[in-house]
């Protein structure tokens, strides 16, 4: 567990990132104020009506105070509302720059930290992060900002009637503001590590108990894996308990610095009254208003575990940046790449197309899966590479699109390295897709899109019967504008709409994973044949794929796995 | 759904024991702020109206002392015993749980079983906030807010009224805000949950993007998205914050009205300030619980709902059990046996005939679907019958396998023996997980099922310990390797009926062999096999095939044969 100095230092390192604008942190910290500000008001105000009235005035005298109690009364419900909207607005404008930022220093980190990204759960849980780390400023600095406001104001407020009953309650609430949520984080490192191994060892026994049900009954085993589950819960809760301790001293301790806040003030106040330097009404004052003050420290026990929650989700978010290889940058000086613009033509190849020269290439950190290749993709002609699964054919794809790095020799498109692109620059010189690209969830026409923006419908009416969706397409109840995603598609629609995105991109080279995988073999050798013959067009293309039948189409073959590892032209 | 639901009080002892402590509690809590008021009220006014010194009031002063010892003291012990009331009452949930999952037919669990895992290692932590958060605000609203508004009726009837009017306001309208804003929260909540998964699958696409060169642009659409997220957020956070808006202006509303009509009734001496005060002291006790209830709702409901889902698997009724003890049985007979697939309207298996006798390898086979697996829970005992019968054949007559005893020495399990494709084991070592007291008997049947290789191959031979869980993969053992253990195990316990999944499954030739040549050595030292099997070795060594199909199911009227 980590201390309430780092979980700080951690919140703090990626507040930049949240972008998070003063004034409107200062307008949640001002209605948080006013709202806890009436609070105490209307409690001040009431002792002062109640200890005038006693003492029989003409009611014209009370009737400022009788409006004034009224007044914080509605101020307070009503700052309340808005005091909670404020602080909410805030959070979430923070969460929105933060998950830009986040999203922008994924977009030109390593390939291969994104990649990791695909899984559900990372993915999920990147999410939830963002989330976690906005929170702290709604249920962290807000309220603790806020309690330091109210606080303050409350001391200074009893001083102008009694210092001494001023000390007493700067005393308490220092208490109330400090040492209570200070107990409340700790949590010793060990009390805490066994309360997650104990509720680790709970979830196993749990699932192995439904997945073995069969084989614990027939073996006989079913109570003696029941009776262990019980071992473990019930070192789950001694392990809970004994991580409550602090916690229940923490709000123990809130109680009674509230109680002794009024005790101690009647012990010092009393004298002042009969020793003449506090009137009576003041007295009622300054007993019953440090009841309400306290109303503001309540939430900073809540605070602090909110902070330590958030200070895990930040750390998460820095790691993950930091593995993009990216120094995310503050969102007011994001440079404006854009790319939304049409799709610049691809600048005229003056070239020598894709070339690569001794290379080898491996995902990182694994042994290379080809070494040594040495190609030649002139502008306009083809490549098909061919072998079995499992012999580095995505690899060596990614690696000739620039998506990984070279282990070993070179690889240039157009005599400038692929790695260095980004963007639209990308985009004029090459277009790849992989074999597990993405179908996005929207419409049939956005996920073409997301190849070139300024698709018009005409043109991927045409992409999609190229590829041979045009039936496909028809079926669907809103055409080109029917919504789909990843789970709505069959694997042989997917394949097909992906050849109709790479199709519609601008650029001059074309890398395909896999074209016809999930497709009759006839009709993914046509495919096949089809995307070879872009080549009369004036476009490059190289084409990974185990069906063998159309490659004798292509201007060159590479079969790779196998012993020689050189193009047959 | 419920505040407090019964059926927590009926299946967790815990939960009732914390529900009296938690009421006890909260009567010591409402005393205290009680006397607190008293005390406050009398130390103050004697002193305002002069007619008294610090002397004179400070034993109202000691007794306010205690009420704030005594409080602190409560809210310590709430804060100590509730949470591991809680933590035990989750526990006692869980444990019924899944004992009662474990108990369920195969086929409930394989509908079910995620369901029943994700409850137990997640689900029902969430009902911890809703027993140590707002059950408690709850018993405390139910005894301290009647008690406390009493008490000001006695003491200045008017006050007490212009309580007891707003008190009910409070939850009315709340009620009346949240019903006419649900059609508009759940739209929005819609409108949420689409954006929120549109951001996801931006990252998710964030590599495809990159190889289109097109990742720069989509930077500007997750902000546009997200600013989309944040209005529709703060739309429902408008709404959603109108009945908490609600609940703090009555309150405090209802305060500033109390405190008003005190300080006129002062002035002309219809009420007196010791009184007064004590009012003024307690109005706002009075709406406290009630508000810490608004507040912690929202983080109570997941709990509660986590908690009806248990109640309701826990209401499923279990398959009956038989009481006879086993027979010496002969032959196994399967007449029309047929088991429902879920709601699906067919049977899998639907009407199965076949015998298993002991000393014969019987092979299950048939397409996937069909219902092999739950053909194989039937022999087990593990599956309900919905259709036909299984008899155990001997020579007085027969019994219907439905009537015999699972459990203890003389039931069905004692002398069964199942090896599913994964094998668990529970740590130990080889020679504790075959069980075997004797040596040569143990020697004997590893030598029949190939194991004794194994072992000798093995440095620390018999005494090689196993990993805890499937595969035992760690313990070196391959899956081959474990599935000659099992079935060593099933030899050494002299069970009669052995049933296997698709033993020789992933495995490579050689290894295959040796399996199906343990399969054969099972049979011939008696005991009835029956494995299910896909591959063509498996089935040439089986004595019998018996194809398994799936069927329409009987017409609804037809009753499911009585056992």
């Amino acid at each position: 567990m980590s201390t309430l100095r780092e979980d700080l230092r951690d919140v703090r390192a990626v507040l930049p990132l949240l972008g998070l604008r003063r004034a409107l942190v200062a307008r949640a910290v001002a209605l948080g104020s006013l709202t806890l500000a009436a609070s105490v008001a209307l409690s001040g105000v009431a002792a002062w009506l109640i200890v005038r009235a006693s003492q029989a005035p003409p009611v014209m005298f009370l009737n400022v105070a009788a409006v004034g109690v009224r007044t914080f009364g509605i101020v307070r419900g009503v700052s309340r509302y808005l005091d909670r909207l404020a602080a909410h607005d805030v959070a979430l404008r923070g969460v929105v720059n933060l998950r830009t930022a986040v999203y922008e220093g994924l977009a030109r980190g390593r390939t291969e930290s994104v990649a990791g990204l695909r899984r559900g759960d990372v993915l999920a849980r990147t999410g939830v992060d963002v989330d976690d780390v906005g929170d702290v400023v709604v249920r962290g600095l807000v309220p603790a900002a806020v309690a330091a406001v109210v606080s303050l104001g409350s001391v200074v407020a009893v001083a102008l009637f009694s210092p001494a009953s001023a000390l007493v309650l700067l005393a308490c609430l220092a208490v109330g503001a400090l040492v209570v949520p200070l107990l409340a984080a700790r949590g010793d490192a060990r009390a805490e590590r066994e309360r997650v191994q104990a509720r680790t060892d709970v979830a196993t026994a749990s699932e192995s108990l439904v997945a073995r049900a069969a084989d614990l009954a027939v073996s006989g085993r079913r109570e003696s894996e029941l009776a262990a589950l019980g071992r473990a819960q019930e070192r789950s809760a001694d392990a809970e308990r004994r991580a409550a301790r602090p916690l229940a001293a923490s709000a123990a301790l809130a109680v009674l610095a509230t109680g002794a806040s009024v005790v101690g003030t009647l012990l010092v106040a009393v004298p002042a009254l009969l020793a003449g330097t506090l009137t009576a009404t003041e007295l009622g004052v300054v007993v019953l208003l440090p009841l309400a003050a306290f109303e503001a420290t309540a939430p900073l026990p809540a605070a602090v575990t909110q902070l330590h929650r958030s200070a895990a989700a930040a750390r998460r978010i820095t790691a993950l940046l930091a593995d993009a290889g990216s120094g995310a940058t503050a969102p007011h000086d994001r440079t404006t790449a854009p790319t939304t613009a049409p799709a610049p033509t691809p600048a005229p190849r003056t070239g020598p197309g894709l070339v690569a020269d001794g290379l080898a290439c491996a995902w990182p950190g694994h042994a290379p899966v080809v070494t040594d290749l040495h190609l030649r993709v002139p502008p306009g002609t083809s490549l098909a590479i061919v072998g079995p699964s499992g012999t580095g054919k995505t690899t060596l794809l990614l690696t000739l699109a620039g998506m990984l790095a070279p282990s070993a020799g070179t690889v240039t498109l157009d005599g400038t390295e692929p790695r260095l692109l980004r963007g639209a620059e990308r985009t004029a010189h090459v277009a790849l897709t992989t074999e597990d690209a993405h179908v996005f969830t929207t419409t049939v026409l956005e996920n073409l899109r997301a190849a070139r923006g300024d698709l018009t419908r005409d043109e991927a009416v045409r992409a999609l019967e190229q590829a041979g969706l045009a039936a496909w397409v028809e079926t669907l109840p809103d055409g080109l504008d029917t919504p789909i995603s990843g789970e709505t598609v069959s694997g042989g629609e997917r394949r097909r709409l992906l050849v109709a995105r790479a199709l519609v991109s601008r650029a001059p080279l074309l890398l395909l994973d896999e074209p016809g995988e999930h497709l009759p073999t006839d009709v993914a050798d046509a495919l096949v044949a089809d995307l070879l013959a872009l080549t009369a067009l004036g476009r490059s293309v190289v084409v990974v794929t185990h069906h063998t039948g159309a490659v004798d189409r292509a201007d060159a073959v590479l079969r790779i796995g196998t012993t020689t590892m050189s193009p047959s032209t | 759904m419920k505040p407090l639901d019964p059926r927590l009080l009926r299946h967790a002892r815990s939960a009732r024991t914390f529900v009296v402590l938690a009421a006890l509690l909260s009567v010591g809590a409402t005393l205290a702020v009680i006397v607190s008021a008293f005390a406050i009220a009398h130390a103050l006014a004697p002193v305002v109206e002069g007619r008294a010194e610090l002397v004179d009031v400070l034993p109202a002063v000691g007794v306010l002392l205690g009420a704030v010892l005594a409080r602190t003291g409560l809210v310590w012990l709430r804060e100590r015993l509730g949470q591991s009331a809680a933590v035990a009452t989750v526990g006692e949930l869980r444990g019924a749980l899944l004992r009662h999952a474990t108990r369920m037919p195969h086929r409930w669990r394989v509908r079910r079983g995620d369901d029943v895992t994700v409850l137990a290692t997640r689900g029902l932590d969430d009902l911890v906030p809703y027993l140590t958060g707002y059950l408690p605000q709850l018993l405390l609203t139910a005894i301290l807010t009647p008690i406390a508004l009493v008490v000001v009726l006695r003491l200045d009837l008017i006050s007490g009224v212009i309580i007891a009017v707003t008190l009910p306001l409070v939850p009315l309208f709340m009620w009346l805000v949240g019903v006419t804003t649900r059609t508009y929260a759940d739209e929005r909540l819609a409108a949420l949950t689409r954006q929120g998964s549109q951001l996801l699958d931006l990252l998710a696409g964030l590599t495809t993007l990159r190889a289109l060169g097109r990742e720069i642009g989509p930077g500007r659409r997750v902000r546009q998205l997200g600013d989309a997220y944040r209005r529709t957020t703060m739309q429902t956070l408008r709404v959603a914050f109108l009945s908490g808006a609600v609940l703090e202006l009555l309150a405090s509303l209802a305060v500033a009205l109390v405190a008003v009509e005190i300080g006129m009734r002062l002035v002309y001496g219809h009420i007196d300030l010791t009184t007064g005060l004590t009012v003024l002291i307690l109005a706002p006790e009075i709406y406290l619980p009630l508000r810490a209830v608004g507040a912690q709702f929202h983080a109570s409901t997941n709990g509660l709902a986590a908690a009806q889902r248990t109640f309701e698997v826990l209401q499923e009724p279990l398959p009956a059990a038989g009481t006879r003890p086993v027979p010496a049985w002969t032959r196994l007979h399967l007449t029309g046996v047929g088991v429902r697939a879920g709601d699906r309207g067919y049977l899998a298996p639907g009407n199965l005939h076949a015998v298993v006798e002991p000393g014969c390898v019987t092979a299950l086979a048939g397409a996937s679907g069909a219902g092999k697996t739950t053909a194989a829970m039937t022999l087990l005992r593990l599956q309900p019958l919905d259709d036909g019968a299984i008899r155990l054949e001997h020579d007085d007559g027969s019994t219907d396998l439905a009537d015999v005893a699972t459990d203890g020495p003389d039931g069905w399990w004692a002398q069964t023996s199942w090896v599913p494709q994964r094998v668990a084991t529970v740590g130990g070592t080889i020679a504790s997980h075959v069980g075997a007291t004797d040596d040569a008997i143990r020697d004997a049947a590893a030598a029949a099922t190939g194991l004794l290789d194994v072992v000798a191959s093995l440095p620390r031979g018999w005494d090689t310990p196993l990993a805890s869980g499937e595969g035992g993969l760690s313990s070196g053992l391959s899956v081959g390797q474990t599935q000659r253990l099992e079935l060593t195990r099933a030899l050494v316990s002299g069970s009669r009926l052995v049933v296997l999944d698709e033993p020789t499954a992933h495995l490579a030739a050689r290894d295959e062999a040796a399996v199906v040549d343990a399969v054969r050595a099972v049979a011939r030292a008696g005991a009835a096999v029956v494995v299910i099997a896909h591959r063509p070795t498996m089935l040439a060594a089986a004595d019998r095939v018996v194809t398994v199909r799936s069927t329409p199911a009987p017409e609804p009227t037809t009753a499911p044969v009585p056992a």
